[in-house]
């Protein structure tokens, strides 16, 4: 049995290690290139019901610390990528995330069902957090724990058999809460964290904020504390499976979340600072982990940091 | 950090005419012929440029008008500041007995390649093609360049025809095959190159352009149909290996949202 394995809402992924919404998500081509390099899953980038061009440049600006990004959620329609959803399948074993979202609630609903009518994705992926779009959506819907699992509600009734996984936001005053209203309305797993921000950059020499957008989401090693704390509070709060994301670059810090109870890790960012090789580098190291210290499976590993689960584990 | 920002003022503009200009900016980044960066005009957006000549204290980009962002940035004047990212992406390998190949802009990054190979005393065969006279930069440095024959549409200047036309004299000319045939121009150039360098089994470098919004990697935005290869990492100068991987070629690439636009179906006759 393959040791990496994890089940994640009754999908198996051969590797805990998830390709994030919003990397190299936008064709069939670029995911199985991911799937090839390890990942255990890939979720493709998040898509609405029409076609949308996104910002202008520059969308996304490196910093020493991380990565800002504003693309304004570009991307070529579900009906297009749910084209892209039946090559990739085609080509690869590899579970796909289809990752949607709406400017209004009845949008998400719409977008899940369109989507569904033409592709059977391993799960769906809710982004009721994109921090990007504020001046045109207003706050993101993760802020408000009812708008969430409204939205949670809506998406469930369209997805039939396929599990739905909603991607939170840490701009809340307490993401678990949000994560136990969506749980309450049917989520059969959590991605936690989005972007975090949003923040802003500004050029001294032109005095303008550098992204086109004026402010994006923050990402990158800067954010990893945070989605580890996020998954640590949302862990202890409902029972669902946890696709922690947020920061992840090296092994140590996928294990870190595993830690603090993801069943799965999110990898985004860190395809830049890791490059593709994060996938088969994270993977070699888990399983060396998992052989060194005499484990079969992660899931003893899985929310280990909690005190009251080490005693369970010791006591078991 | 080269990937973050960083804006700097336009030191001299060279206008090769109206539509077709050079910006010559302090040297805060060391890119390798075919390499790109992405230049800011703030307020307006961000675009790759292949970088065109590489100084001590100077790089060159060159900029030909096809749209709203280079029209505009084609008015800016020395002391406007333009950021920079980059270089990114794999430039051409350096190789003696190199056939360079341009068309119109294309020319822009052989120009540095040029350069290089001629630092390191390395022969080399240059191709220059444009519509016109006019789409040539750089066409009085390019005339006094010995290891260059020039190709014009109209015959404005130098031998008339396309580059392709000179494809079989210039093979024809050198005693030994080239090691190397370095690409850069329209698709449609590019294809007809690599299909005359199959047929002669020559190595080639060809340089391809996407739409492209981070230039790291990320955003999947120029990733190529069949290897899903990221035109701004593992190109954009591509070897016939690389393109054999890709199934794209000929199609209209993929715009700003991430859709290909659909084809227009050729008419068929009965």
């Amino acid at each position: 049995m393959n040791p990496l394995a994890v089940r994640v809402a009754g999908v198996t992924f051969p590797s805990p290690l998830v390709l994030a919404s919003g990397v190299m998500g936008l064709s069939a081509s670029s995911l199985k290139r991911v799937a090839d390099a390890g990942a255990g899953a890939v979720t493709t980038k998040s898509c609405g019901l029409e076609e949308r061009k996104g910002h202008p440049c520059p969308t996304l600006l490196p910093f020493e610390h991380g990565l800002l990004n504003a693309i304004g959620l570009a991307n070529p329609g579900v009906d297009e990528m749910a084209g892209e959803i039946a090559e990739f399948q085609a080509r690869s074993s590899i579970p796909v995330i289809a990752s949607i979202f709406g400017r209004t609630e009845a949008e998400f609903g719409e977008a899940a069902a369109r989507l569904l009518a033409r592709v059977r994705p391993a799960l769906l992926e809710v982004n009721v957090s994109c921090p990007n779009v504020g001046s045109e959506f207003g706050q993101p819907f993760a802020a408000d724990a009812a708008a969430s699992a409204r939205i949670t509600g809506l998406v469930k009734a369209r997805a039939g058999h396929v599990p739905v996984a909603v991607k939170l936001s840490l701009m809340c005053p307490s993401i678990a809460q949000v994560a136990k209203a969506c749980a309450a309305a049917g989520a059969d797993a959590i991605t936690a964290i989005n972007s975090v921000g949003p923040g802003m950059l500004i050029d001294p020499h032109v005095r303008r904020p550098i992204l086109a957008n004026q402010v994006g989401g923050l990402s990158g090693a800067a954010i990893l504390p945070l989605a580890v704390r996020a998954v640590w509070d949302i862990a202890r709060t409902v029972p669902l499976p946890i696709i922690g994301t947020g920061g992840v670059a090296r092994p140590e810090d996928a294990l870190q979340l595993i830690l603090a109870g993801a069943t799965a890790v999110g990898i985004g960012t860190g395809v830049y600072t890791g490059g593709l090789e994060v996938f088969g580098r994270i993977n070699s190291f888990l399983a060396d982990w998992l052989d060194r210290e005499g484990l079969r499976s992660l899931d003893a590993l899985r929310g280990a940091a909690h005190p009251a689960r080490s005693q369970e584990a010791h006591h078991g | 950090m080269a990937d973050s920002m960083q804006t700097v003022p336009i030191l001299e503009v060279i206008a090769h005419q109206a539509e077709l200009k050079t910006f010559i900016l302090p040297r805060i980044l060391d890119a390798a012929p075919g390499q790109f960066v992405a230049v800011w005009l703030p307020g307006v957006d961000e675009k790759p440029f292949a970088v065109s000549a590489d100084g001590p204290e100077t790089i060159q980009i060159t900029v030909k008008a096809v749209g709203p962002f280079t029209r505009r940035l084609l008015n800016c004047r020395p002391g406007d500041r333009l950021g920079l990212r980059g270089p990114f992406g794999r430039g051409f390998t350096l190789m003696p007995d190199s056939l360079l190949i341009g068309g119109g802009i294309g020319n822009a990054p052989l120009r540095l390649l040029a350069q290089r190979l001629t630092e390191r005393g390395l022969r080399y065969t240059w191709l220059a093609g444009a519509r016109r006279a006019a789409d040539l930069p750089f066409l009085g440095e390019l005339q006094k360049n010995p290891a260059v024959r020039l190709f014009t549409d109209d015959g404005s200047v130098g031998h008339p025809g396309t580059v392709m036309t000179g494809w079989t004299d210039a093979l024809a000319a050198t005693p030994t095959p080239p090691r190397l045939v370095c690409g850069a121009g329209p698709e449609p150039m590019l294809l007809a190159v690599r299909e005359a360098a199959r047929l002669h089994r020559l190595p080639v470098e060809l340089s391809f352009e996407r739409y492209m919004k981070c230039g790291i990697g990320l955003c999947g935005q120029c990733c190529l149909d069949g290897s899903g290869l990221r035109l701004c990492v593992e190109g954009p100068i591509l070897t016939e290996e690389q393109m054999q991987g890709v199934t794209e070629w000929g199609l209209p690439p993929r715009g700003p949202s991430g859709r290909r636009p659909a084809t227009t179906p050729k008419a068929t006759r009965p």
